[in-house]
């Protein structure tokens, strides 16, 4: 008898029908990901020559990377801000997650809108803002120094552990997101099985909701470690001044030193990465190889119920709001002090009488309407795409359809290209390929769907390991045909990942930069243009003005279709 | 007699035909521009400051409509020379301060100026006529006058080594001229090798800040008051935070560093009449106006910047101009020693 976990097949031409899904599925994530791949591999084998030589192929690149005189001190900043992230990522998540979707909390909708919104947010809008409120003529030292009189700062944001509290909150929305997707779909019956034996809050916590959650959290350590060891943004702005290096501010700054951009360093780290991914992928795939352990919607019925925390209910509403404050707030009010501003002022009362709302006459009045409906187009149809092909990828891969071996490697490859070379990749698929996508939106949609593959898999595959195989079976046992299972079973009970994954990708691909500035063409500009181009002039006070403008509406988008989507997906459970 | 005249003339007329990269726009370029109806340019420069009115004055002179793109230096080199060597140059002009070098290197780019690069000096103009300038950067120190006394602010950069100085400097620290590696290069070729990396060492000791963030975000921070002091900032950027209320003023030190915009044109271009008439207007007194007016250094040395100082010749202060070539040949020289020295 085959495991629970695994495929059954109804009839010949079911299983037919999951042959033709799973070639179709092969054939489309070979050619979308397969260029990029190939153009690394060379990329980080292709020495580049002097000025006037041919390059040649080596292993240069590798020595070089692997062979700097601080190697060993870059090496373990690198590990040690990957680690850090990802741990401080996870917690923050799952804690927020577990609070949200497994207890009766009050005051849960702070969360969501703290993800979304900061989701939502420009990247450097938000790790600057960060800058500022922690710098050392920010307000948090400036309060310290009156106090005490002291000259020193109190925090020194340009620090190891202020790069890796920048990136771990960073991430902590998908953490959440993810975390979240998952917990909603858990089974209370072994909890409260747990807690009638006496086990307390925490034990129960720790033994069972834990556990049963430990394929999306070995998931989202994964992405998050994996991604901040590539991350080049926060060790540059935050860590740069404090004189911490990491393996990407090295070779980013060195591949920035002529024009074309040597891409050999970044190929060769991105390689030795790729191997990273494919162990972790096979250590992953060894811990839910029993996935039916962690199956929590079965065929026995299944009415997930929250937590009665009591008096703690309280605790779990201040952690929620210090979550919120600290996420979400600070940084928005310290946007919002910029945006008032002509020009950058630390936040004191001498300044208060330059106050105005230029900054926002200013950008409504520009032209950026044609940017704006680029962006949603590109955020909409890169979300969509997405999570169609994930959603079949993260039932193949799961029950361990014909190629779901392949499927799963080809979906999370893509983590560690880099922007550069997927975005160079990319146009010279393009530009030799007689298919006129080259210069329009549609090239930006076909990047970005490459780059959030990995993501929108994570969500579907979590979402799918707790769906026991058995409702499928059973499926299969009256005549269901493999499309009719997944239309009428799989996709209902995978809604909470599905919309959690389109959420987070859509959020995500609205503020991409520096992919989107490289693919545009001048009739396919999108907000990224206009914000680096506020960035690059200094008029940050602008940028602040239409960052905040821009999360607002994005967060009013997110929340209307999440609620829609949340209702009609609770009719599949049967609850309110 | 005459038949020497007639050589003479004949070789005259070959000389300026050859050599004639600079000839005017005449009504057969300008029709055939229009015919061609539009023209693409991939800048580096500001779109809502400079890109755009500059488009739409263009538009509103010759009615062909300019197609842009902004992004960095890098982004801009990588697309053209990605479209180029597959066989589809899109673009037709584009500019930059290095853009054009590797570009030149395999051949892409015209060799083509217009008629009023005549009266360009020669450090404004490619001998080969590969590129031509459209306004300038220079590259000074600054400081917040609200931290610093003014007049108490180091005037040289004997006066950058004061020990007083050390922790309180920023400059941008990504690979480029305006920049610690700008900074670097601008030392070595002022005082020589030897004398320079002399300097370069004491300054290390510095403490000077690394931010990774371009010349106008460092001036930011020191206009907030993160830093007292800026390296290597634009002086044109300083002025026009001032005028807004800001407390900032930039220091002539000499000698500051120049770097050029230059505009070049591609040798496939699209639509290359359209192109050559875009270049013509922006190297044109009607295009370096609109320059002017948006606060920047103009090129055209008959049309004077809007704060006069700012311009070595107005504000009489010596600069060392970088051409695109010389900085790509000598920036990753200059990035190890500052690796080695500032990292």
């Amino acid at each position: 008898m085959s495991s629970s976990a695994e495929l059954t097949y109804a009839s010949r031409s079911s299983a037919r029908q999951t042959t033709w899904i799973a070639a179709l599925l092969i054939v489309l994530l070979t050619v979308l990901v397969l260029p990029p791949l190939l153009f690394l591999l060379q990329g980080a084998v292709t020495v580049a020559g002097a000025p006037g030589q041919a390059a040649r192929f080596g292993l240069d690149n590798f020595a070089n990377v692997l062979g700097g005189p601080r190697i060993v001190t870059t090496s373990l900043a690198t590990l040690s801000f990957a680690a850090g992230s990802a741990a401080i990522a996870l917690v923050v998540g799952w804690v927020m997650a577990w609070i949200v979707e497994r207890t009766n909390a009050p005051l849960k909708g702070l969360a969501y809108l703290t993800a979304i919104i900061s989701l939502g947010t420009p990247y450097i809008l938000y790790v600057s803002a960060w800058l500022l409120v922690l710098g050392k003529a920010g307000p948090v030292n400036q309060a310290y120094q009156a106090l005490t009189g002291s000259t020193d700062v109190l925090i020194n944001i340009n620090s190891m552990p202020g790069m890796i509290a920048v990136e771990g909150f960073l991430w902590s929305p998908l953490a959440f997101l993810l975390v979240g997707a998952t917990l909603r779909n858990a089974n209370p019956e072994l909890e409260e099985a747990a807690r009638v034996s006496g086990a307390g809050v925490w034990s129960t916590i720790r033994r069972v909701t834990m556990r049963l959650s430990l394929p999306a959290i070995l998931a989202l350590a994964m992405l998050v470690f994996i991604r901040a060891i590539e991350a080049f943004e926060v060790p540059a702005l935050v860590g740069l001044p404090g004189r911490i290096s990491v393996l990407t501010t090295d070779i980013y700054t060195n591949m920035m030193a002529r024009a074309p951009p040597d891409l050999g360093g970044s190929s060769a780290l991105s390689v030795m990465m790729l191997l990273l991914v494919l162990g972790l992928l096979y250590v992953y795939g060894r811990l839910s190889r029993h996935a039916e352990r962690f199956a929590t919607i079965t065929g026995k019925g299944f009415r997930p119920r929250p937590f009665d925390l009591g008096r703690l209910r309280y605790v779990a509403a201040a952690i929620l709001v210090i979550d919120f404050v600290l996420l979400l707030l600070v940084p928005m009010l310290m946007l919002g002090w910029l945006s008032l501003l002509p020009f950058p002022r630390p936040f004191a009362a001498a300044s208060l009488k330059l106050v105005s709302l230029n900054n926002y006459r200013t950008v409504l009045a520009s032209e950026h309407l044609e940017l704006m409906i680029n962006t949603m187009l590109v955020a909409v149809a890169t979300a969509t795409c997405a999570v169609v092909l994930t959603f079949f990828a993260g039932w193949l891969a799961v029950r361990r359809g014909p190629g779901g071996w392949l499927i799963e490697r080809l979906t999370t490859i893509p983590l560690v290209f880099p922007g550069l070379v997927l975005g160079v990749a990319v146009m010279q698929v393009f530009l030799r390929v007689p298919i006129p996508l080259y210069g329009t939106i549609g090239i930006l949609i076909w990047a970005f769907v490459i780059s959030y593959l990995p993501y929108g898999m994570r969500y579907c595959s979590s979402g799918m390991v707790q769906i026991h195989g058995e409702l499928e079976e059973a499926a299969a046992v009256c005549g269901a045909s493999a499309l009719t299972r997944l239309r009428r079973i799989v996709a209902p009970l995978l809604a909470p990942a599905l919309v959690a994954g389109w959420l987070f990708i859509f959020l995500m691909a609205t503020r991409v930069l520096s992919l989107a500035i490289l693919l545009a063409g001048p009739r396919s500009q999108t907000m990224a243009v206009a914000m680096f181009d506020l960035w690059g002039n200094g008029q940050s006070t602008e940028l602040a003005a239409l960052g905040l403008m821009w999360s607002m509406l994005m967060a009013m988008i997110a929340v209307v279709f999440y609620l829609l989507a949340r209702r009609s997906a609770a009719g599949a459970l049967g609850r309110a | 007699m005459t038949r020497r005249i007639k050589t003479f003339a004949i070789a005259a007329f070959a000389a300026v035909v050859v050599h004639g990269r600079a000839f005017a726009i005449d009504s057969a370029v300008i029709d055939a521009a229009k015919r061609e109806g539009e023209v693409v340019w991939y800048s580096t420069q500001i779109i809502n400051q400079l890109v755009r009115p500059l488009a739409a004055a263009f538009e509103n002179k010759y009615g062909i409509k300019v197609r842009y793109t902004r992004a960095n230096a890098n982004e801009v080199a990588v697309k053209i020379l990605g479209e180029s060597r597959a066989g589809r140059p899109q673009v037709d002009v584009f500019d930059g301060t290095s853009t054009v070098v590797p570009l030149k290197q395999e051949g892409f780019v015209l060799q083509w100026q217009p008629d009023a690069a005549k009266a360009y000096p020669d450090i404004y103009k490619d001998p080969q006529g590969y590129w031509i300038a459209s306004n300038l950067y220079i590259n000074t120190p600054a400081y917040n006058t609200a931290l610093v006394a003014p007049g108490s602010e180091p005037r040289t950069y004997q006066d950058l080594l004061d020990p007083k100085w050390r922790g309180k400097m920023a400059w941008n620290a990504l690979p480029s001229a305006s920049g610690g590696v700008g900074f670097i290069g601008n030392v070595l070729t002022e005082m020589g090798e030897d004398n320079g990396m002399t300097y370069l060492r004491a300054l290390s000791k510095q403490k000077i800040a690394n931010l990774a963030a371009a010349a106008r975000q460092v001036l930011d921070q020191v206009i907030a008051g993160e830093y007292p002091i800026a390296l290597q900032i634009f002086n044109h950027h300083a002025v026009i935070s001032a005028k807004k209320g800001a407390p900032v003023d930039w220091i002539k030190m000499e000698p500051a560093t120049g770097t050029l915009s230059v505009l070049s044109i591609h040798k496939s271009a699209p639509h290359p009449n359209a192109a050559k008439l875009l270049v013509d207007f922006i190297i044109s007194k009607e295009g370096q106006q609109i320059y002017r007016d948006n606060d920047y250094l103009t090129a055209d040395p008959a049309v004077p910047a809007r704060e006069q100082t700012l311009k070595p010749e107005e504000g009489h202060f010596r600069v060392h101009f970088f051409s695109p070539e010389a900085i790509e040949d000598n920036q990753p020289k200059w990035k190890r020693i500052f690796d080695e020295l500032f990292g």
